[in-house]
């Protein structure tokens, strides 16, 4: 397909181009809002934040392919419990997994790794009656775990470097810039102006796509 | 009153404030040194660069007449000590400025005081240096701020400690603290001046202050005293009689209808007082105005037109349909209507008065009265009776008829 | 008598600590990512999600605090910090059951219709599991517990009241673009949050 076409193509279905680009024009985090309460709170170093990707890694994508292939025929309620119930024992073995692999980094998290059970990253989707095809289901998965990923370093990071002054707990600068970037109101703060520049970028895309598309048109 | 004049009312109101710091920058020069103005002179202009910015940012035009940032960082800055340092002050109104004014829209209408934003954000990333306190007429470092520092009133009270400053100390400002939230007399002053230009309402303040010395009176916290010096040290140690005059007053964050602003001053004292007892910081007034702000427009329509508390009537429609009046609806006998007209006579002869006409006023009444019946027996209804409508629509039908 | 008085104090003294400084949305974050979802979806109601999340929130935390023990005897004695999560998830789809089938029965299919939207969500969300969690992991006796999870439901919804009224005043086209939307929001209970930390003062434990 050349340019021209993907560039019409993408503006004639914006909703599915930006449904389909779930790393960067659909982040869970910047544009749905999913996973606030672990990552305002929990995600305030690299450390904490990759911990929290490893955990999403191995949860969401398995929990996905289950429950597409168990609640194909089930309703909203029934869904309810299965979806939870899924993601819990995956959690459960993921979470066992770490301990063994990290030791007690996994536990200094506290609840703020079990509460991804719930959380509406992993079971957002048995709310909606639309059924998930086991490819599709994958392929989603996988699209989710790295929109959240990229949100959680970048928050981590820059929450460890503005409260610390580090990253990975490495020294960078001696002043701390702003020292609130570790609590929880700090976070809503940098999540909120973060979600507002991921904004500036999908409305700087879409306008870059329409000025693609109308020098295509000038040009015949 | 249009939309123009109270837009100039409350543009009126910004350079009305920044009148009314100027004799306490003046006080905190005298008895801090000239840092004062060096710290002042700081967050102005940082608050009117980042209008400006924000403005070019936005690709809007550049408000000269909107003084609200430079007002809230003069006040912000009277609350500092006079060692602060200059990175603080810039980091701070620049951020308020920006995230907390212009990300909420702007000009009259961000949800939060400035002011107390600034103070909040101030002391949560640098507490040591954001509520420290320097005694007056010691020296103080012009560029770094360097100076001698010592503990406020506020800070040793709530340590549970006891201030050993006399009164006229107190009421002249002449103790350790703030640059410019202690000068009680100075204070008291400006809001005469204000109160009486009507920049602002008695009923914050008063209903502030009162709700503050109640819990004082009632509930002290410091002991080896009597109740009145607890009073006395709660109100004059702290910025209290500050806040009541220059945060509790902003026209984009407090309620416009007065039994809103009563309902929102007794609130404001209650939480300050709160968070004075129980939190982790002496300037609590602040922190609790954030919160109180918040319900700021729920109680103007609780208390304005429409609103369940408009007047005894609307509340007694709101009770109506809860369905908490219990009294059924009366069957018709002679009785009640001998009742009822006696007291539409009475109704009728005030409602002469306001209609102007007699027989005007009672078909008007005549109205009231069905509307008022049909919501004695109708069990859920939301309709409040709304007279100048109803006068209104009684025109209407009288030009229609021709007469 | 003693007893019933400590009690009751020690009820209302952790119920005002998950009210205020513990609140569970300014202080901990929880629940915020359904709680938004729930205000922005018309089909929901706010006071029927958060009356049903005080209920889920009480049966639940009763449910947890007796059975958690009886993993003790079981193979996956070993494994009970793992195991909880599961524990939670199955009180918190025994509970949904229940109150769906009393519910089914009590009220008119109508009402019904119009609760069953914000029962399903109110049921199992990070708010009540991360309660569940905390009072599970601090060790809180049964009144305390009871307390704890009642008094963060409150919160919650208090929490909640106080963002649809922020809503109202922060929902207009004076907001730049790019700030409409989840950023302003995220900004506005920030400050709300700033606020309610100046009752704890540090950070909070994870």
């Amino acid at each position: 397909m050349d340019r021209k076409t993907k560039v019409k193509r993408e503006l004639a279905n914006w909703d599915d181009t930006v449904r389909r680009r779930k790393v960067l024009l659909s982040n869970p985090v910047f544009i749905k809002g999913l996973a606030l309460a672990p990552l305002s709170v929990a995600a305030t170093t690299l450390e904490n934040s990759l911990m929290l990707s490893i955990a999403v890694i191995l949860i969401l994508t398995p929990t996905r392919v289950i429950t597409s292939l168990i609640t194909r025929r089930m309703s909203v309620p029934l869904k309810t419990f299965f979806y939870p119930l899924t993601s819990a024992v995956v959690f459960g073995f993921a979470y066992y997994a770490m301990y063994k692999a990290f030791g007690t980094w996994p536990l200094n998290m506290g609840a703020y790794l079990p509460i991804l059970v719930v959380d509406p990253l992993i079971v957002k989707n048995f709310e909606k009656t639309r059924k998930e095809s086991f490819i599709y289901s994958i392929i989603n998965g996988l699209r989710n775990t790295a929109g959240f990923v990229l949100a959680c370093i970048l928050l981590g990071t820059l929450r460890e470097f503005l409260a610390y002054g580090s990253i990975g707990g490495l020294s960078i600068i001696s002043v701390k810039l702003l020292p609130m970037a570790r609590y929880s109101f700090g976070g809503f703060l940098i999540i909120g102006v973060m979600c507002a520049l991921w904004n500036m970028y999908v409305n700087i895309y879409h306008n870059k796509l329409e000025r693609e598309a109308a020098g295509y048109e000038l040009n015949g | 009153m249009n939309k123009t004049s109270v837009k100039i009312r409350e543009q009126s109101h910004y350079d009305d404030m920044l009148l009314a710091l100027l004799p306490i920058i003046l006080c905190a020069c005298i008895m801090y040194s000239a840092r004062v103005l060096l710290v002042c002179v700081v967050a102005f202009l940082t608050a009117r660069i980042a209008d400006v910015a924000m403005a070019v940012i936005r690709k809007q035009e550049i408000d000269t007449s909107d003084k609200s940032s430079m007002v809230a960082a003069l006040v912000f800055c009277m609350m500092l000590p006079v060692s602060v340092p200059l990175y603080i002050v810039v980091v701070t109104v620049a951020v308020t400025v920006v995230l907390g004014k212009h990300a909420f829209g702007g000009k009259d209408v961000y949800p939060f005081s400035l002011a107390a934003l600034a103070m909040c954000f101030a002391a949560v990333n640098w507490p040591n240096q954001a509520l420290a306190a320097v005694t007056p007429m010691t020296k103080v470092s012009f560029w770094s701020g360097a100076a001698e520092s010592a503990l406020s009133g506020a800070s040793q009270i709530k340590a549970g400690g006891l201030p050993y400053v006399s009164t006229i100390n107190l009421l002249l400002g002449y103790h350790p603290g703030a640059m410019g939230s202690a000068f009680i007399l100075v204070i008291l002053a400006v809001a005469i001046f204000l109160l009486v230009g009507k920049r602002i309402t008695w009923h914050i303040p008063v209903s502030f202050l009162a709700t503050c010395a109640v819990i004082a009176v009632v509930f002290p916290r410091i002991y080896g005293v009597s109740r009145f010096d607890s009073l006395k040290l709660e109100l004059l140690s702290s910025a209290l009689i500050f806040y009541s005059v220059f945060m509790l007053n902003e026209p984009a964050t407090t309620p416009h209808n007065p039994k809103a602003k009563i309902v929102f001053g007794i609130l404001s004292g209650v939480l300050t007082m709160l968070f004075r007892y129980f939190g982790s910081y002496e300037i609590g007034g602040c922190f609790a105005l954030l919160l109180v702000n918040a319900t700021e427009g729920f109680w103007d329509r609780l208390f304005s037109a429409g609103g369940i508390f408009e007047n005894s009537r609307s509340f007694k429609a709101w009770i109506a349909q809860l369905g908490l009046n219990k009294k059924k609806a009366v069957p018709v006998t002679a009785g009640n209507v001998e009742i009822k007209k006696a007291k539409k006579s009475a109704a009728r002869k005030s409602a002469d008065k306001a209609a102007g006409s007699t027989d005007a006023g009672n078909q008007l009444l005549d109205i009231i009265s069905a509307a008022e019946d049909n919501i004695d027996q109708v069990e859920f209804t939301t309709r409040t009776i709304d007279v100048k409508q109803a006068l209104k629509e009684l025109e209407e039908k009288q030009k229609k008829e021709g007469r | 008598m003693s007893s019933m008085v400590n009690a009751i104090m020690s009820f209302f003294s952790y119920s005002v600590l998950a009210i205020g400084a513990q609140n569970v949305i300014f202080t901990r974050g929880l629940g915020l990512s359904s709680g938004l979802r729930m205000i922005n979806d018309p089909k929901k109601d706010t006071m029927y999600f958060c009356a049903f999340l005080t209920l889920f929130q009480m049966i639940n935390s009763l449910l947890v605090y007796f059975l958690r023990p009886v993993i003790g005897f079981t193979p996956f004695a070993r494994y009970t910090r793992f195991v909880t999560p599961v524990l939670i998830v199955v009180c918190c789809t025994v509970s949904y059951i229940l109150v769906v089938f009393v519910l089914s029965i009590a009220v008119k299919k109508s009402t019904f219709k119009r609760m069953i939207y914000s029962i399903t969500s109110a049921s199992i969300n990070s708010a009540i599991v991360g309660t569940i969690i905390f009072t599970t992991t601090l060790g809180l006796t049964l009144v305390e517990t009871v307390g704890f999870a009642f008094g963060s439901s409150i919160g919650y919804m208090l929490a909640m009241l106080l963002i649809i009224e922020g809503e109202r005043k922060i929902r207009h086209d004076l907001v730049p673009a790019n700030f409409r939307g989840l950023p302003i929001t995220l900004i506005y209970i920030s400050v709300l949050a700033l606020a309610v930390y100046a009752l704890t003062g540090h950070r909070v434990a994870l």
